[in-house]
């Protein structure tokens, strides 16, 4: 079998290259139909092309899930000033490893959704924001970006085209803030990866100063698809709200963990069940976190009809965030894992905004003393406390990204909590 | 279905039910060497900054990496945006980031000191004080910890008789934790300076580390 797992129902849009040396390569990449997205965008013009990916229904994979084609269309129609298309590749949501999969085995179904996104919003640059810990990936999108260039596929005049497109690799240095797409265009330009308040929008005034889009590495790898086979061949997948297909991340206690791609909509407990191999040892499933940490948790019971789209996380309580999919097994001490994400926002707070780098803060601290034993019932108030204070109040979402596993965690998992602050009790008595 | 544990080619060569070679996944025949002139302008910003070799008193910037430097000037509208990438170029020669470091980073972009010092520790990859051959980062963010990432982290201690961010007498290893590595597919992911090594369990830590004291004999 090919690293890594494939599973023989998936349907392989996004994934078709993975696992296969040849897809690297300019040639290897064109065999598999690659380049002829751009060449139809090319083809058809910059408004055409943003129609199409209207029509797809495509939305954001980063997270927020906003429309990529409306995104799109929000860019200035002048050319006054320069436009830049930022590709966010600084996946570090916990639990999320799907944007460095397409970059290490298709690195020019990136540079070609690169260039799609580009030509749409009439940008002449496109930064690709790598994470800084993804030496080996980027040395491989550098390789293919280079063979790119000297294909004509990149640079001046792409493709005989008469359009200039650049493309530079910006490698990071170790922020989960410079994820969030203001945090992103701070670094960009040599600053602290602190968030700005919105608006302005990145649309009017983004990285540079000038108008600017960011998208996800997933979301610009999808568009040379959409291009080449039109919006409508994409919605044969999916649901109405939630068209297309995505790569589902599954990470934790699963026979086959790995990245899956199905249409939205799939079965949670088909792909974990039948796809992944189930949960290992015959244990029972215990909660489900189904978009990457920054998520509400969900009870095994929330699971059940849980279908993998937008709206139906939604209806279950949660969110499907970047759809990495962290499965946990009756074994699991949901409190450990709560204060570990919560040692990890405290960590990653840049600490602009007080209810942020003090919330998280405090959050640990009252985690990490039920977790030893030495809590209360009261600290459980505290926290739903500090978490509302800690939701809206801030400018960028990272503080309420920590509110939710807390606040979720207590209402569905409520005994595990209890069992730690009552043995802490009778230690106390003793 | 068998409980047994899978290996993924991702570090030892291992390939258990995968047919992948290392270099298959890695991609580093693809890649093959690496220009100290930065190759392409469009890619010049994007090299590796953790390595085996540093020389913490190595000018910034001479040669080709004066070459590559330059190079990553001219893909930024403004001087300011090339700070990240040379405290990056700034790093793998030296190995770290000292206070020295980033003030002649700073005279080199004309920006104050204070500003150069005040970006560089907000990024947690630069390495504040000198670290061994290898930086061992282990990741015990949530999809490796549930998978046993801690005990990974108590192992590569132990097998190192080394503390937390410390280095080892023979200079060859600091220990540090990691937040997630967007690698949770096959946990627990390691960053070992550069590579990436995944599915270690705690009974795999002496194997790597001893492949690691081989690289460097070897001259890696």
């Amino acid at each position: 079998m090919a690293y890594p797992y494939r599973h023989e129902s998936e349907t392989r849009i996004l994934s078709r290259g993975f696992g296969d040396p040849a897809a690297r390569t300019v040639a290897g990449w064109k065999a598999m139909g690659g380049y002829e997205g751009i060449a139809r965008a090319l083809e058809i013009g910059r408004e055409a092309t943003i129609e199409e990916v209207k029509a797809s229904g495509l939305r954001g994979r980063g997270g927020a899930g906003f429309p990529t084609g409306l995104k799109w269309s929000f860019m200035p129609k002048d050319a006054r000033r320069p436009h830049y298309l930022l590709c966010n590749a600084d996946e570090s949501e916990p639990g999320t490893f799907k944007d460095r999969e397409i970059i290490r085995w298709t690195p020019h179904q990136l540079i070609e959704g690169c260039l799609v996104g580009s030509y749409a919003i009439g940008a002449a640059h496109c930064y690709v924001y790598l994470r800084g810990e993804f030496f080996e990936s980027t040395r491989v999108l550098a390789r293919a970006l280079e063979e790119a260039y000297e294909e004509g596929l990149v640079g001046t005049d792409v493709m005989g085209s008469g359009v200039d497109i650049d493309i530079t690799l910006h490698v990071g240095a170790g922020a989960y803030i410079c994820g969030e797409e203001t945090g992103l265009m701070s670094s960009l330009e040599g600053r602290r990866g602190e968030p700005r308040v919105k608006p302005p929008f990145p649309a009017a005034v983004g990285a540079f100063g000038m108008p600017s889009t960011i998208n996800n590495v997933e979301t610009l790898a999808a568009t040379p698809h959409i291009l080449r086979h039109g919006g409508e061949w994409y919605r044969q997948w999916g649901t109405e709200k939630s068209p297309g297909t995505k790569l589902f991340c599954v990470s934790g206690h699963v026979r086959k963990p790995g990245n899956y791609e199905f249409p939205l909509g799939f079965p949670m407990m088909e792909l974990i069940e039948d796809v992944c191999g189930g949960i290992p040892n015959g244990r029972a499933l215990k909660a489900v976190i189904p978009g990457g940490s920054s998520v509400p948790i969900m009870s095994a019971e929330d699971c059940r009809e849980c279908s993998l789209c937008y709206e139906g996380v939604e209806a279950a309580g949660s969110m499907l965030g970047c759809a990495s999919v962290i499965v946990m097994d009756e074994t699991t001490d949901i409190v450990k894992q709560v204060r570990r994400m919560a040692h990890f926002y405290a960590h990653e707070s840049c600490g602009q905004c007080t209810p942020c780098r003090e919330g998280t803060a405090w959050a640990t601290r009252i985690l990490r003393r039920i977790e030893n034993g030495r809590g209360t019932e009261d600290d459980l108030d505290t926290l739903v406390e500090i978490s509302e204070q800690m939701t809206g109040t801030t400018i960028c979402v990272l503080s309420d990204s920590l509110a939710m596993p807390i606040v979720s965690s207590i209402e569905k998992f409520r005994d595990d909590y209890l069992a730690l602050i009552r043995r802490g009790e009778r230690v106390g008595a003793a | 279905m068998s409980d047994a544990r899978f290996r993924n080619p991702g570090w030892a060569g291992n390939t258990g039910e995968f047919d992948l070679t290392e270099a298959d996944v890695r991609g580093s025949e693809f890649v093959g060497e690496q220009p100290l002139d930065g190759g392409h302008p469009s890619v010049a910003p994007s090299l590796p900054y953790m390595l085996v070799k540093k020389d913490p008193e190595a000018p910034l910037f001479e040669g080709p990496y004066l070459e590559r430097f330059e190079k990553i000037r001219s893909r930024y509208p403004m001087a300011r945006a090339a700070l990240i990438p040379a405290l990056n170029l700034a790093q793998e020669l030296r190995g770290h980031v000292s206070p020295e470091t980033m003030d002649e980073v700073a005279a080199l972009l004309g920006l104050s000191d204070a500003f150069v010092r005040g970006v560089a520790t907000f990024y947690t990859m630069y390495n504040k004080r000198p670290v061994g051959r290898f930086l061992i980062q282990v990741c015990t963010n949530i999809s490796c910890n549930i998978r046993g990432a801690d005990e990974v982290l108590a192992a590569f201690l132990e097998h190192t008789g080394t503390e937390l961010g410390e280095t080892s007498s023979d200079g060859d290893f600091t220990i540090a934790e990691a937040e997630c590595l967007a690698g949770c597919g096959f946990p627990t992911c390691v960053q070992i300076n550069s590579r990436y090594f995944e599915d270690v369990s705690a009974k795999d830590v002496p194997a790597v580390l001893e492949r690691l004291k081989r690289e460097v004999n070897d001259g890696f």
